[in-house]
């Protein structure tokens, strides 16, 4: 490969790479919503949400972040 | 057939790098649009259409206008709260 050539693989290898990370974040964003939605819209859809499904939303999200940060502490705590 | 001989030759012919992103990008983005698709249709009929009739209710109609825009907001807030979670 020429210098060129080893430039442009190693711009496209860094472009795929953060792509990747993208589609990641988008692909848990679009998971918890499923999950949030669920427990926290529970009624027929409105024409706004309540202050209450709002903060369900929120709350919902980030505690199942917690709870995977948690199930992750406890597998390790199980490993020695 | 001749595939070319030399590696600069070869690289020629192959699609730029700015070619080859934007289709990567252009495709994702597809991707990305048709997965939140079929998720908003399939969460706005179990939610709006209980029990199936012969056509669909004018009720019916708005529930699933409004289940779409309460999940496109709700996708906003759910993004948010894990950004805001990614900074603490």
């Amino acid at each position: 490969m020429d210098a060129d050539q080893k430039r442009a693989s190693f711009e496209l290898q860094q472009f795929l790479e953060q792509e990747k990370q993208k589609a990641m974040l988008n692909e848990l964003v679009a998971k918890l919503t499923e999950v949030c939605w669920d427990k926290c819209v529970t009624g027929a859809p409105g024409a706004k949400f309540s202050g209450s499904e709002s903060s369900c939303l929120t709350n919902c999200a980030q505690r199942y972040l917690d709870v995977s940060g948690l199930v992750v502490r406890k597998f390790q705590g199980m490993q020695r | 057939m001749d595939f070319g001989g030399s590696p600069s030759s070869s690289a020629a012919s192959m699609p730029s790098n700015d070619v080859v992103m934007d289709q990567v990008k252009q495709q994702l983005a597809q991707q990305y649009a048709e997965e939140f698709f079929a998720v908003v249709r399939d969460k706005c009929f179990a939610k709006c259409i209980p029990k199936p009739g012969s056509s669909i209710s004018s009720s019916e109609g708005t529930c699933v206008t409004r289940c779409v825009e309460r999940y496109i907001e709700a996708t906003g807030i759910v993004s948010k709260a894990v950004l805001q979670l990614g900074q603490r």
